[in-house]
């Protein structure tokens, strides 16, 4: 199977590699895993508490190269959004940025997931209400 | 006797009641068995349909032998058949707790592979934890078979389906880890 030159990119220049203090009450931290392949991936977003914007995001995926160019595409979309735009951001539109085929799309699932779980995290700690569609996971 | 195709489920062509809990040496015996009962050599002068039956009863009895020996292959094979699909699971049955250890582990691996000796020594402690757990899960998971052959429902195999995942996942872990420890 060969990778979108999309997907190529984002594997050998993966944007905003790296980590943030966890601990930190404006950096919201997802941890994700993918059972069927063993792919783990970690997503932090650091959030300017005035403005709701988030003002940086790290990643750092052990994975395929779909897994990492889907979070390093996140990544890249998440800097700049509200928290609450971030929250509409989905893994279609991941799938159709990187030409993603169909078995794996999962990456793409990971990705979204790993957002909602750092945005989870972030209003966790201001005190917020967290979404309530991925409260059950 | 020989009309028709023989029994597809794996249970069926082996005689025995769908079990996830399995004597495997009583399976060996009766695989042994019908093994030489159906096979072709000994049915290739008694016409056609005959042999048909024993070429295919034979190619479903080796299948099934493959998956019925195994026991997470044998739970596989019944949750399949109760309607649990492996695909549509999605990263939900590896606790958070655990997977910050998967990835410190994975971090771990990535240090050693590059020729770091101190994430070497995490490695190799990590891979002792998990396999740990893992025995953990086989523990679990046969207590799960023993309780739905007693008494089957979806409950049952709902933890067993999640189970499962978790052990697989784990299981490319320590396969990992054991491979960077070489």
């Amino acid at each position: 199977m060969a990778y979108s030159d999309k997907v190529v990119d984002h594997y050998n220049n993966p944007r905003n590699v790296g980590s943030m203090d966890k601990a930190r009450t404006d950096v919201g931290t997802g941890m994700v895993g993918a059972p069927e392949c063993g792919d783990v991936m970690k997503l932090q977003i650091q959030v300017n508490t005035d403005t709701g914007i988030i003002e940086d995001a790290k990643f750092k995926t052990f994975g395929c190269g779909s897994a990492i160019a889907s979070s390093s595409l996140a990544t890249e979309w998440l800097k700049g959004k509200t928290v609450d735009e971030a929250l509409d951001i989905k893994n279609t539109d991941i799938v159709n940025e990187l030409s993603l085929p169909p078995v794996k799309i999962h990456c793409s699932v990971l990705a979204e997931d790993a957002i909602k779980a750092a945005i989870n995290d972030y209003r966790a700690k201001q005190g917020a209400p967290v979404a309530a569609e991925t409260v059950a996971h | 006797m020989f009309s028709g195709p023989p029994p597809s489920d794996y249970f069926a062509i082996f005689g025995i009641e769908k079990k996830l809990a399995l004597d495997v040496e009583d399976l060996q015996r009766r695989f042994y068995a019908n093994s030489r009962e159906w096979h072709p050599d000994r049915h290739a002068r008694a016409g056609a349909a005959q042999l048909a039956y024993a070429e295919a009863a034979s190619a479903m009895l080796n299948d099934a032998w493959r998956v019925l020996r195994d026991p997470v292959a044998r739970a596989e094979y019944v949750l399949k058949g109760e309607g649990f699909n492996i695909s549509e699971q999605r990263g939900r049955d590896v606790p958070p707790e655990l997977l910050e250890e998967v990835f410190d582990l994975n971090m771990a691996l990535e240090e050693a592979r590059n020729g770091d000796a101190a994430a070497k020594a995490e490695v190799a402690i990590a891979l002792a934890k998990f396999e740990r757990i893992l025995s953990e899960i086989d523990s679990a998971r046969d207590g799960i078979f023993v309780a739905y052959d007693a008494a089957p429902s979806r409950e049952a195999l709902g933890e067993l389906r999640s189970l499962l995942n978790r052990r697989k996942y784990l299981q490319n872990l320590v396969r990992d880890a054991r491979a960077a420890l070489v």
